[in-house]
C-alpha cells in the first residue's frame, strides 16, 4: 500500500512540476473560467431573477467546464511525448499510475476552484463565508467522483481521433449525479436551509464517489494494456 | 465451399425471423388498437402505454446485455462477445429511441407539455446518451482489440450510473414535485388490458432478439470475409 | 372521455416508422454483404 502511493505521488508530483512550470494550461482555465463567469452575468435578466436564484447553478457548470479543460490537458501532455510509453515500461503499476493522475488532476482543478469561488462571490454577491466550509466539503467531494471518472474517460478519449469532443460526450452522462447533488446541497447552503434537508443528495454524493473511484481504480487498468 | 457461404447462409435465414416478428408487432397493434378498451380518464392516447412500455422495457434489456456481455469480455476477451455486445447496443439505440419519441407524444396530452423530466422518461433519457457515447466511441477507435476494451469499460460503467441517475431523478423530483393536468399513475388493469400490455412485451422482445440475431449475423459475415480476403492477399 | 385519438395515431405511427426502418435497413445491408461488399459492419 505504501509503495503503492509513493509511486502514485511521484506521477503526480512529475505531473504537477510540469504543469507548473510552463503555467499556461493553468493561466489558460484561470481566464476561461473568469470569462465563463462574467458572461453569465449577462446571459441572465437581472430584473426577473435573483443572482442567488441562479447562483448555484452558475458556479457548478462552472466548475464543470473549467475541470474538464483540466481534464483534456493531463494524458495530452504525455501522447504528445509518447511519454506514456515509458511510464508504462516502468514497474510502476496500473493502479499508482491512475492514482497519480487522479491526484494531479485534484490538484490543478482543485487550485482552479479555489480561485473561481471567491471570484464568483465577488460577481454574483452571494454570501459564501457563513457557509464556507459545508460549501468547501461538498465542492471536495463532488470533485473527487468528478475527477476521478474525468480521469478515466480522458484516458480513452486521448487515443481517439476527436479527443476534445470525445470526452465530454463521455464524461458529462456520469457527471449528473454529482452536478446534481452539489447543485441541489449549495443551493441549500445559500439559503440558509437546515443541512438535514439535503442528507438525501449528500449519500448520493458519497456513494457516487465510493462505487466509481473503486470502479475507475479497477477498470483504468483495462484502458491502458497493451 | 467458399469460408463466407455458412455464414451467408445463417444470415439469409435469419430474414424470416423479421418478417414474422413484424407481423407479430401488427397483430399487437391490432389487438391494442381495436379489440382493447378505452381507458376511461386518459381516452384513446393512453394505448401509447401498450408499444412505448413493451419498448423500454426492450431497450433496458439490450442495456443490461451490454453491461453483462462487457464484464465477461473483460474476463475471457473473446473479440465475439464484444462484438455481440457491439450490436446489442446499437439495436437497443432502435429501441430506445421509439421509447423518447412516443413518451412525449402520449404525454403531451396527458400531461400538457411534450417533456417533464418524468423520472422514467429521464432515466431513459440517459440510457439514449450513455449507448451513443458508447457507439460513438466505437467508431472513433481503430484498432479492434482497444476498442473492445474501451467499450467494455464504458459499458460496465454505463450500468452502474443507471441507479444513480434513477436515485438523482428520484431526489430531484420529490423536490420539485411536477404540475399534472391528468394523473395518469399505475393503471390498475383489468384483464384485457394486461393481456394486451404482456402479449407486446413478448412480442417486441422477440423483435428485439430477430433484429439482434440478424446484426450480430450480418457483422461476424462481414468479418468472415474481410478475414477471408486477407488470407487470399497473403497468400 | 377526451378526444387525443390523433396522438394515438402519431405515436403507432411513429414507432411502426422507426422499427420497420430499422428492420429495412438492416436487410439490406445483408443483401449487399451477399453482393461482395466487405467493410466492416461491427457498430
Amino acid at each position: 500500500m505504501g509503495e503503492l502511493l509513493r509511486v502514485a505521488w511521484a506521477v503526480a508530483a512529475k505531473d504537477l512540476r510540469l504543469e507548473f512550470r510552463s503555467r499556461t494550461a493553468f493561466v489558460s482555465a484561470l481566464v476561461f473560467t473568469a470569462l465563463v463567469l462574467a458572461i453569465f452575468n449577462f446571459a441572465r435578466d437581472p430584473t426577473a431573477v435573483s443572482a442567488v436564484d441562479l447562483a448555484p447553478g452558475i458556479l457548478w457548470i462552472t466548475f464543470t467546464f473549467a475541470g474538464m479543460l483540466g481534464l483534456n490537458r493531463a494524458f495530452g501532455l504525455e501522447r504528445e511525448n509518447r511519454a506514456l510509453d515509458g511510464l508504462l515500461l516502468s514497474p510502476a503499476s496500473r493502479t499508482a499510475l491512475y492514482l497519480g493522475k487522479v491526484l494531479a488532476n485534484l490538484v490543478f482543478v482543485g487550485a482552479v476552484e479555489a480561485i473561481a469561488l471567491p471570484l464568483f462571490a465577488l460577481f454574483f454577491n452571494v454570501p459564501i463565508l457563513p457557509v464556507l466550509g459545508p460549501l468547501v466539503l461538498v465542492i471536495a467531494l463532488a470533485t473527487v467522483g468528478f475527477v476521478a471518472v474525468g480521469t478515466l474517460m480522458s484516458s480513452m478519449a486521448v487515443n481517439t481521433r476527436l479527443a476534445e469532443l470525445m470526452l465530454p460526450v463521455l464524461l458529462l452522462p456520469f457527471l449528473v449525479p454529482p452536478v446534481t447533488a452539489a447543485v441541489q446541497i449549495t443551493a441549500h447552503l445559500f439559503s440558509s436551509r437546515p443541512f438535514s434537508e439535503v442528507s438525501g443528495w449528500l449519500r448520493l454524493l458519497v456513494g457516487y464517489d465510493v462505487i466509481f473511484v473503486a470502479a475507475c481504480i479497477l477498470f483504468f487498468e483495462s484502458t491502458i494494456e497493451e | 465451399m467458399t469460408p463466407t457461404e455458412p455464414a451467408e447462409r445463417a444470415l439469409r435465414r435469419t430474414v424470416p425471423w423479421i418478417a414474422v416478428a413484424l407481423a407479430l408487432v401488427a397483430v399487437v397493434y391490432v389487438r391494442a388498437l381495436v379489440c382493447t378498451p378505452v381507458e376511461a380518464v386518459q381516452g384513446p392516447a393512453q394505448k401509447i402505454f401498450y408499444i412505448h412500455v413493451p419498448s423500454a422495457w426492450v431497450a433496458f434489456l439490450a442495456f443490461g446485455i451490454v453491461g453483462v456481455t462487457s464484464v465477461v469480455y473483460l474476463f475471457i476477451k473473446d473479440p465475439r462477445l464484444d462484438l455481440f455486445a457491439a450490436c446489442a447496443a446499437e439495436v437497443g439505440m432502435v429501441f430506445t429511441t421509439a421509447v423518447l419519441v412516443t413518451g412525449p407524444i402520449w404525454g403531451k396530452p396527458i400531461w400538457g407539455t411534450w417533456w417533464t423530466w418524468d423520472a422514467r422518461l429521464t432515466l431513459t433519457l440517459f440510457l439514449w446518451f450513455v449507448i451513443m457515447a458508447y457507439l460513438v466511441l466505437r467508431g472513433a477507435v481503430s484498432e479492434p482489440g482497444q476498442r473492445a476494451r474501451y467499450s467494455a469499460v464504458l459499458g460496465i460503467l454505463g450500468a452502474l450510473l443507471v441507479p444513480f441517475i434513477h436515485v438523482s431523478v428520484y431526489l430531484f423530483r420529490t423536490m420539485h414535485p411536477l404540475p399534472v393536468v391528468l394523473r395518469p399513475g399505475r393503471p390498475t388493469l383489468p384483464g384485457a388490458m394486461l393481456v394486451t400490455l404482456l402479449l407486446g412485451f413478448a412480442v417486441f422482445t422477440f423483435l428485439f432478439v430477430a433484429l439482434l440475431r440478424y446484426r450480430y449475423l450480418l457483422a461476424r459475415l462481414a468479418d468472415v470475409r474481410t478475414q477471408a480476403e486477407a488470407e487470399r492477399a497473403d497468400a | 372521455m377526451p378526444e387525443n385519438g390523433g396522438y394515438m395515431v402519431a405515436a403507432y405511427v411513429a414507432a411502426a416508422v422507426i422499427y420497420l426502418s430499422y428492420a429495412v435497413y438492416l436487410v439490406r445491408q445483408g443483401a449487399k454483404q451477399g453482393r461482395g461488399g466487405s467493410e466492416r459492419l461491427g457498430p
